[in-house]
């Protein structure tokens, strides 16, 4: 199978992260054609609303969309700021820090084109603080284009200036939610904000701030440089481009993969991620990090996009499959995302706080063989309680759609774990 | 202001405050934890849920603290769906409480059990054990904290920062290992430690002073105000049937002290509940001793005191009310010498919270009422040349104290009207008077502000009122007791 890619062209060249490879490869054209062709801000935020390019860190809200709710600088002038999520902590999520590590000047690139639109005064980039290649990758890089002139005062001889800071996360799944970050940036607990008011209006140091993800802001320089109508040639009508497919769990070449939104699930399981591993055939799937519902084997021709997915009962998320084959036991892996969620809640919200702890402490019961008649239904129901919207982020969801998904689709297996709990000991 | 319409009725709201604020000032009761009227808002406890329908959009279940109001706005706080939430938000809030509530001090004004009878939910659906965490966790002289009790509601940590701006609490740990501490255990400072018990949902921060003392559905509950500074803190005196004050709490008045009081207020009840109260009257006999005497035989004696003195010093005590001070400029004038009131020095608790510094809870109200302000000095000076003393009101024998009385001439009269008793040799009349919870009546604080005190449990049997006493006194001074009796 082929198709036209862009995202990680360059990162195939040796030493891509230099500043002297990237530009050979044409790195800062983009800004440069933004320049040069006097763009307006807003027509450049016209170009990327016009791709109809989503947001790839979970939610795919249109990233176009979401910078035009900046204020109007002309009646707010405060400090506007971008702050970059870097913070990848969504188990099976891998991609931003390959983009990182590999190519680190068009996520500059990409930050200074999203700052000329919105008219900002900084960006800050949150790189989980894990991804210690990546982030000294990005600081390298930053140095070496502040040095050429592309970063900081009068970027580009433009008479544009703004400055981009690097800021290393300290280990909390919380800080990649995007008011739990800006918490985090403010030196404070990474304690997730109540909306409204929204980032747009009120976000760091009450100043304006747009959130946007790695892969989102990656993809702009591509759109300036070669047209939303380009852009459109690639994936479907309402996910455009192309995007990167974290693959992991039970294959034989897990691994990112740059695909067109739109393609099947199974095209890339089978055709680029080599298809199950050890021969075995395919359990479950998650189609966009843990956070998605699993889907059984038998939707795995659903197309990888945000609407398709979403019509499938799950969510596009990140697009990090994650593969179960036939010998996984789903209520294990129900329990490794539980003691996940059970981890990483803030605590604030009374329902997460106390559901992740019990949806963790039921599942551990079921696998150790003390499961009880109507825990099954409990899990279920108080599953349902945490969710939707009952809570301050997404946590919460994001920590029963898996449980309720996995009961859904196989309901037998928790149930297995009351009525023959020997089988599950052995 | 904004129009809403809450549960069928259209009201105004403000829209600078969160919805629940508008269903509260409304009469319709939202159950909330985190939120604080007098608190900033984190919408955590998501207990406030209620059904909201905006334009076209379909009706949806929204945290009360969080939602703006908005124009046109549909709520019905009592929604099945509403209901549901908080049930479920509820059963999750009681999954690791301990349900210790017949040996917890908050039970009876717990919103954790209120709302969990209200939302009916009778059986816990978990097995799962408890979370054990420290049950009697030390945070310094005033306040014990039950880790386990706490819902981590965040209204302590909020009211340290905010409030007194000491910040000294913080919730550590993260999710379902959040508790709530001190840094490194040190313990709290400050005069405010005791809002905490107050501000907090559940009986996880409780005062060590009314650990164990009493049920609080035992108590009656009377409104009043502090007499410990001159801010004059709208308070509830909380007595139990016996007429021990066992708590006073703060009231809210936004005019005054907010939701607020300071611990010096607060506890200040010891002085309530003394137990050598001064019984309706005593004279000194002929063996030299003071001995309880009928009150109208006082009364008379004093008349004639009064009527035959050329140079008296009527002193009142600055717990005097408007009322009583006015009756006690009235006998001044009647006895042709002005009426003062004590008026000691400033104390070091002054601060921009609330206390004042100033120990005089009517400063204003006595000059009204013609009273001057007289300080020790001016009090020595005073009494050294006067034949004839009046002391009235309560704490004022302690405020001078035994030397001042030591100091008096032999020659000169003295007559008391105080709460406890004394056998001090300068003390010729004595009076018992009733204490700042046994009577009525309005000081003016600092600012102008009036606040009444009202009597919680009556005076000690016999002891009749100051206005009372003093009347009885002016109505007759400067006559002959013949013209009196007859």
């Amino acid at each position: 199978m082929t198709h036209e890619t862009y995202l990680l062209d360059r990162s195939k060249l040796a030493d891509s992260h230099t500043l002297e490879v990237a530009r050979a490869d044409g790195a800062y054209g983009a800004l440069q054609k933004v320049f040069e062709s006097s763009m307006s801000p807003e027509s450049v935020v016209g170009e990327v609303k016009k791709s109809g390019l989503r947001g790839r860190g979970g939610a795919g809200f249109p990233t176009g969309l979401k910078w035009s709710f900046m204020p109007n600088h002309e009646t707010d002038s405060r400090t506007r700021y971008m702050a970059v999520n870097a913070d990848e902590s969504e188990p099976g999520t891998c991609k931003d820090r390959i983009l990182m590590r590999e190519d680190p000047h068009c996520l500059i690139e990409g930050c200074l084109i999203a700052a000329f639109a919105m008219r900002l005064d900084a960006v800050y980039i949150y790189v989980r603080g894990e991804y210690r290649l990546p982030y000294d990758r990005m600081q390298a890089a930053l140095d070496e284009a502040r040095a050429a002139g592309i970063v900081g005062d009068n970027i580009l001889g433009s008479g544009y200036s703004c400055e981009i800071h690097m800021h290393k996360g300290a280990g909390a799944y919380i800080c990649g939610e995007e008011t739990g970050l800006m918490e985090s940036l403010e030196g404070k607990r990474g304690h997730p904000r109540p909306k409204p008011p929204f980032p747009a209006g009120f976000g760091l140091w009450g100043q304006p701030t747009t959130v946007n993800n790695v892969e989102s802001i990656f993809n702009v320089p591509f759109i300036l440089a070669r047209g939303a109508d380009w852009f459109r040639t690639m994936g479907t009508e309402t996910s455009p481009g192309n995007f990167l497919c974290g693959i992991s769990g039970h294959v034989e070449r897990p691994g990112v993969y740059e695909v067109p939104l739109g393609i099947s699930a199974r095209t890339i399981l089978e055709d680029l991620a080599g298809g199950i591993w050890k021969g075995r055939s395919l359990k479950a799937w998650f189609p966009g990090g843990s956070s998605t519902g699993v889907l059984p084997a038998d939707m795995l021709d659903t197309s990888m996009d945000h609407d398709s997915v979403k019509a499938a009962g799950s969510m596009f998320g990140t697009g990090a499959m994650i593969i179960l084959d036939e010998t996984a036991s789903v209520v294990r892996s129900a329990l490794v995302l539980a003691r996940f969620y059970e981890h990483e809640s803030c605590g604030q919200c009374s329902q997460c706080r106390e559901g992740t702890e019990w949806q963790e402490q039921i599942i551990n019961r079921l696998l150790s063989g003390q499961g009880k008649s109507g825990d099954v239904e409990l899990l279920v129901d108080l599953s349902k309680g945490m969710f939707p919207g009952k809570t301050i982020c997404a946590l919460s969801d994001a920590a029963a759609i898996p449980v309720l998904a996995a009961i859904k689709y196989f309901r037998e297996e928790f149930e297995a774990c009351i009525s023959s709990p020997e089988e599950i000991l052995a | 202001m904004t129009k809403i319409i809450v549960n069928g009725r259209e009201v105004e709201a403000d829209p600078q405050k969160p919805l629940i604020a508008a269903c509260h000032e409304h009469g319709e009761h939202v159950p909330h934890y985190c939120y604080h009227p007098g608190l900033s808002v984190v919408g955590s406890c998501r207990i406030c849920q209620v059904e909201v329908k905006q334009g076209e959009m379909p009706a949806r279940v929204v945290a009360a603290c969080r939602t703006p109001v908005a124009e046109g706005m549909v709520v019905n706080t009592e929604s099945q769906g509403a209901h549901d939430s908080r049930r479920e938000c509820l059963e999750f809030l009681l999954k690791n409480h301990p349900l210790d509530c017949p040996i917890c001090d908050k039970a009876g004004e717990c919103t954790l059990q209120d709302y969990s009878f209200q939302e009916a939910q009778a059986e816990g659906r978990t097995s799962e054990p408890r979370r054990k965490l420290e049950k009697r966790k030390d945070l310094g002289d005033v306040i014990l904290l039950d880790q386990e009790r706490c819902i981590l509601c965040s209204r302590c940590v909020r009211f340290m920062d905010e409030v007194p701006k000491s910040p000294q609490l913080c919730i550590s740990g993260r999710g379902s290992h959040s508790v709530v501490e001190t840094w490194q255990d040190a313990p709290l400072t400050g005069n405010y430690q005791g809002n905490l018990a107050d501000v907090c949902p559940v009986g996880a921060l409780t005062l060590k002073d009314f650990r164990f003392q009493a049920r609080v559905w035992n108590l009656t509950r009377v409104p009043s105000t502090c007499s410990e500074c001159s801010r004059g803190c709208s308070i509830s005196v909380e007595v139990l049937r016996d007429g021990e004050v066992k708590r006073m709490r703060p009231r809210p008045n936004e005019d005054v002290n907010g939701y607020w009081m300071c611990d010096h207020g607060r506890f200040s009840e010891g002085e309530l509940n003394r137990s050598d109260r001064m019984g309706p009257a005593a004279m000194r006999n002929d063996a030299g001793q003071l001995e309880a005497a009928d009150p109208h035989d006082a009364l008379r004696v004093v008349r004639n005191l009064l009527s035959i003195q050329s140079n008296a010093l009527f002193l009142a005590s600055p717990y005097l009310t408007l009322e009583e001070g006015e009756a006690f400029s009235q006998l001044a004038k009647s006895c042709s010498t002005q009426a003062a009131f004590f008026s000691p020095e400033p104390n070091e608790l002054g601060d921009d919270v609330l206390h004042t510094g100033d120990p005089c809870p009517n400063r204003r109200g006595l000059q009204e009422a013609g009273l001057k302000p007289m300080d020790s000095e001016e009090w020595a000076a005073a009494s050294a040349s006067a034949d004839c003393v009046l002391l009235v009101g309560e704490r004022l024998l302690d405020m001078l104290g035994d030397e001042a009385l030591d100091a008096l001439p032999t020659a000169q009269r003295l007559v008391v009207m105080e709460c406890r008793t004394s056998n001090h040799p300068a003390i010729d009349i004595a009076m018992g008077v009733p204490n700042r919870v046994e009577r009525s009546g309005t000081w003016i604080n600092v600012d102008g502000t009036p606040g009444a005190i009202r009597a919680a449990r009556s005076a000690p049997q016999g002891v009749r009122t100051i206005v009372d006493l003093l009347g009885s006194l002016t109505s007759a001074s400067g006559q002959p007791e013949e013209a009196l009796s007859s």
